[in-house]
């Protein structure tokens, strides 16, 4: 009975079917990363709230729903009022632009870094820092600020440059899907603002630097600043669309870029935002993904 | 035919061929020694930002010389830049914007659309000088400002010209060829130190992807921006 337990162990192990990685590993230059689970999830999700007649039944406002006026969306309570007709004409092309998504699964385990790639670290691997914020330009520390001003091309040559370091292969940046599968953390629905404004260093005329790593509340698995501070290189070629295709482009212009840096708005720091390079160089880094060893 | 009609009619004949006039005689058309920024066949020498929360898909059609922007998909707008950056300069362009349509000019734009910004918006705050993703430090107005209802003719082409100079900008406004302001920065307030940026056409989002995000609605997501002579002078 023993033996054949530690046996059916053995097989699992050999096949990779085993969990038996730590939840959560630090490595030679500081960088700690989070485990994440193999996984499935919905991109590309597209419904657009648009604006209702008001109810006639509904009571006035009171002054506590103030906060919620201006929203004209479907079920979200007064914004500008339409004649019948644009109501009729709104709620037609919302549902027509609509589109439900397609499934993601993700396959395999994988580490990512629980904070973006700081200026510490970079400069521990690559012995320069191509920052915008640092010295007098930031009021603390900014080797715990993540690195920014790094094109694709540089961030492939961090991974490069890690790799040796401790002479490995495993290091490289996420795919799009790893990024948004870890940023999602298990979320279906797009994070409401309230959520955003305290995660994500992001926000309308709200900051006007990067700030330091993980200042904000984390994510459901404890990865910070996957939305704000920095917008985030990854692997794929852009599409020139809204959102990914279900298979990514095999060549393009420019590379995905995910999250929203710190002058990002509600609007866009969120999983779903597809967008491209090259961003506005003071807000433009990256973290990095580690492969499971087999 | 009653005298009354006939009254009636020459007066209506009168204000058409006023009307027409005006529509003609208010926009004075790129000044001399300014270089086109819009070459009236397409839209060569500008490309949408990809990182702007307003949206990264939105399409620029052009048409007998008149540059079209509009939203796609629903509720998704985005910002046109110029693919070249400019310090010092006046700017001049005509504009016709659809009632109620949020839009705006950036200047001294970053890819991602942090910019000084002339709010355009009928009825509303067109001309104001504002900070997109960017805070003004106490802009001092020097001199008269003028009202702008009192120049901005509503369903006509109208002309914009800014002067914008020095890294702590002094900027002013002329609409319809009237001087509406002038103000004087203490500071640059570009983002990480920059001096210049990109010259940026604003189409303003109006939904978000889904409800869970804030369901907000900002307008009707079937209006567009209309611009023209697109010039610009750069001060060395």
């Amino acid at each position: 009975m023993r033996r054949s337990a530690v046996t059916l162990v053995t097989l699992l192990a050999a096949a990779g079917a085993l969990p038996a990685q730590e939840p959560a590993v630090t490595n030679s230059v500081g960088m700690e990363l989070v485990l994440i689970q193999p996984g499935s999830m919905v991109v590309g999700r597209f419904q657009p709230p648009y604006p209702v007649p008001p109810d006639p039944n509904a009571a006035p406002p009171s002054p506590a729903a103030g906060a919620a006026a201006g929203r004209g969306g479907r079920g979200g309570g007064r914004g500008p009022s339409y004649t019948p007709e644009q109501y009729a004409r709104l709620e037609a092309m919302a549902k027509a632009a609509s589109a439900p998504g397609f499934s993601v699964t993700l396959p395999r385990a994988f580490y990512i870094g629980k904070y973006e790639v700081t200026q510490a670290q970079w400069k521990a691997v690559m012995k320069t820092n191509p920052s915008i914020f640092q010295g007098d330009r930031v009021t603390d520390d900014a080797d715990r600020h993540p690195v920014d001003n790094v094109t694709w091309e540089d961030a492939q040559t961090f991974v490069r440059r890690l790799n040796a370091l401790e002479k490995t292969s495993v290091y490289r940046l996420p795919t799009e899907f790893e990024w948004e599968y870890a940023a999602r953390a298990g979320e279906e629905a797009d994070t409401p603002w309230t959520v955003i404004r305290e995660r994500a260093v992001a926000g309308y005329n709200s900051f006007f630097s990067t700030q330091v790593v993980g200042s904000r509340k984390p994510n459901a698995w404890g990865l910070y600043d996957m939305q704000g501070n920095v917008w985030e290189w990854v692997q794929d070629y852009y599409n020139e669309k809204l959102f990914a295709d279900p298979t990514p482009p095999r060549s393009g212009k420019v590379r995905v870029l995910k999250g929203g840096g710190f002058a990002a708005d509600v609007k866009n720091a969120i999983p779903a935002t597809h967008a491209a390079g090259p961003g506005s160089k003071f807000d433009v880094g990256f973290r990095i993904v580690r492969d499971l060893k087999r | 035919m009653n005298q009354r009609w006939k009254l009636g009619a020459i007066a209506a004949a009168a204000l058409a061929t006023l009307a027409s006039s005006v529509a003609t005689a208010q926009v004075e058309g790129i000044p001399q020694g300014f270089t086109r920024l819009f070459n009236g066949r397409n839209a060569d020498g500008w490309h949408w930002s990809r990182t702007v929360h307003h949206g990264t898909t939105a399409v620029a059609k052009v048409s007998d010389g008149v540059l079209t922007l509009e939203p796609y998909p629903y509720g998704q707008g985005g910002l046109l830049l110029t693919d070249k950056s400019y310090k010092d300069f006046e700017l001049y362009l005509e504009a016709l914007p659809d009632p109620a349509f949020n839009s705006g000019i950036f200047l001294r734009s970053t890819e991602g659309g942090s910019a000084y910004q002339i709010e355009l918006v009928r009825p509303g705050n067109t001309g104001a000088l504002l900070g997109e993703q960017l805070r003004i430090t106490q802009p001092k107005y020097v001199g008269e400002r003028v009202d702008v209802n009192t120049v901005w003719k509503d369903g006509e082409w109208n002309s914009m010209r800014v002067r914008m100079v020095g890294e702590a900008p002094r900027i002013t406004l002329w609409i319809n060829g009237t001087k509406m302001w002038e103000v004087e920065t203490p500071k640059n307030d570009q983002i990480g130190g920059f001096y210049g940026g990109m010259i940026g056409l604003q189409l303003h989002w109006t939904a978000t992807y889904t409800p869970g995000a804030g369901g907000f609605s900002m307008g009707l997501p079937w209006l567009v921006q209309r611009f023209r002579n697109i010039a610009i002078k750069e001060i060395k």
